[in-house]
């Protein structure tokens, strides 16, 4: 190994975490290791590592969060059942697999495993090419549809009137920002959800409610930009003695609550803020059975907020107030991501 | 040889030195399924390339009447004092015309927070 390559070996892991069932509890703890890196990109990781069961369904979203990683690349398959699309997989189902993945980022870096090809095919995703010989011609680029996809069309604001563009995206279910298992489908106008509807709901999570709040109360306060925070609330899992009356008010003094917007994604008498607090110390906040719909919250909401509404509430309270949207007819809703603009320059060929 | 030419010269020969470095410029290699944006496995419809709303525009105008303000006020300052009187009249004028357009943007509601 050269002395670049060892110096090398000295960096945390670069690992970009998949949570399937039951994956949560074991996931959170590595959180905490110093070998390892946490991205919130999957640009930025060497590593996919991925932790419990994946459901059917979120087995097309895992590959196409394979491809998207940066070369030499490898899974990390932790107590999860590989799948059939991986040739050679790396598993472990220790307690402990940071020195596995140590190892592995190393055989990686130093060239002794080759980086793992792609799962789908190497096909755009919407073809867009035209008739011709030379892809010239037809419904394609000139057709108003570049690279395959509909231009986003002009839709009324939701605050102020004005005509601005819907852009329709399916966000999840392996999001850094979202519980892990929900997808959605946001229309945005800009940074503000025009529409929303969940496409696959949360996985469910056994962890103690102790545990579990704490968590939740670390992800809160990552969205907030207090990662030292988030950090210390982790680290105080194991550490059952430990005052939580103490994280309530390092989390006031920081500022955490006035950053929130005050009554957002009220539920009954609980909003943000007071979810937060209820968090930190660990108290059951049950939600008013009014709300029934975390779509209705969202709607409206800037993206920062959207993202702290969602991750206020708990697994077992998302499971409730988030399941499967059916999908509306054509012509409902927001925005209609199937409608194709007009053909501004007619058909060429 | 003439400093523009130098310049010339040397102009060209750093921005050979910069491709150099950076290793020529060629297709990254990424594969198509590489090349998806990232949403967490999701996919998406329409096309990114939209136009959104640019919320600070009434912060931006704001701006630039008070730094116009400013700009004039630092030579006035200098010459204010031998001036006198005239000088005062003078950036009283200046100031009353863009308080007109601070005055027309308070009453739009620039000042209130959202």
């Amino acid at each position: 190994m050269s002395l670049l390559q060892r110096v090398q070996s000295w960096a945390p892991v670069p690992v970009y975490p998949v949570t399937g069932e039951g994956g949560a509890a074991p996931m959170q703890g590595l959180r905490l290791r110093p070998a390892l890196t946490f991205v919130s990109s999957i640009r930025h990781a060497s590593v996919l590592l991925v932790c419990g069961n994946i459901r059917e369904a979120d087995r097309p979203a895992l590959r196409r969060l394979h491809d998207q990683l940066a070369h030499p690349r490898a899974t990390f398959w932790w107590r999860a059942e590989p799948l059939s699309d991986a040739a050679d997989p790396v598993s472990d189902t220790s307690d402990d697999p940071v020195e596995a993945l140590c190892r592995l980022d190393r055989l990686l870096r130093t060239g002794a495993r080759t980086s793992e090809a792609d799962w789908l095919p190497n096909e755009p995703p919407n073809p867009w090419k035209g008739e011709g010989a030379h892809g010239q011609g037809g419904k394609g680029m000139m057709g108003g549809v570049p690279y395959g996809r509909p231009m986003a069309m002009t839709d009324q604001d939701l605050r102020d009137g004005l005509m601005l563009d819907a852009m329709t995206l399916r966000l999840g279910p392996f999001a850094p920002m979202l519980p892990a298992g929900l997808s959605l489908e946001l229309t945005l106008q800009g940074d503000v959800v025009q529409a929303a509807r969940v496409l696959t709901p949360v996985y469910a999570d056994k962890a103690p409610r102790e545990h579990a709040s704490l968590w939740q109360a670390a992800d809160l306060l990552n969205l907030l930009g207090l990662e030292a925070l988030a950090l210390q609330c982790r680290s105080v899992v194991e550490k059952p003695g430990f005052s939580r009356r103490k994280l309530l008010d390092a989390a006031r003094r920081a500022g955490a609550f006035l950053a929130i917007p005050p009554n957002l994604g009220r539920a009954g008498v609980t909003d943000v803020r007071s979810r937060l607090r209820s968090a930190l110390l660990g108290d059951d906040h049950g939600i008013s059975a009014d709300i029934l719909d975390l779509v209705e919250l969202l709607v409206g909401c800037e993206w920062q907020e959207a993202m702290l509404v969602i991750n206020s509430f708990t697994r077992d309270q998302l499971i409730r107030i988030a399941p499967v949207t059916p999908e509306q007819a054509d012509g409902e809703g927001a925005a209609n991501p199937s409608r194709v603009p007009m053909q501004h320059h007619g058909a060429h060929g | 040889m003439s400093p523009l030419a130098n310049l010339a010269i040397t102009l060209v020969i750093a921005g050979f030195a910069g491709l150099a470095i950076i290793g020529w410029p060629r297709g990254s290699g990424a594969s198509w399924p590489q090349r998806v944006p990232f949403l967490g496995g999701g996919s998406q419809t329409t096309h990114a390339w939209q136009r959104y709303h640019l919320r600070y525009y009434p912060m931006t105008l704001l701006f630039i009447a008070f730094e116009m303000e400013m700009m004039f006020m630092y030579p006035w300052a200098v010459v204010y004092v031998e001036e006198g009187l005239k000088a005062l009249g003078e950036m009283a004028m200046f100031l009353s015309i863009l308080s007109v357009g601070i005055v027309y943007a308070w009453r739009e509601g620039v000042f209130r927070w959202q």
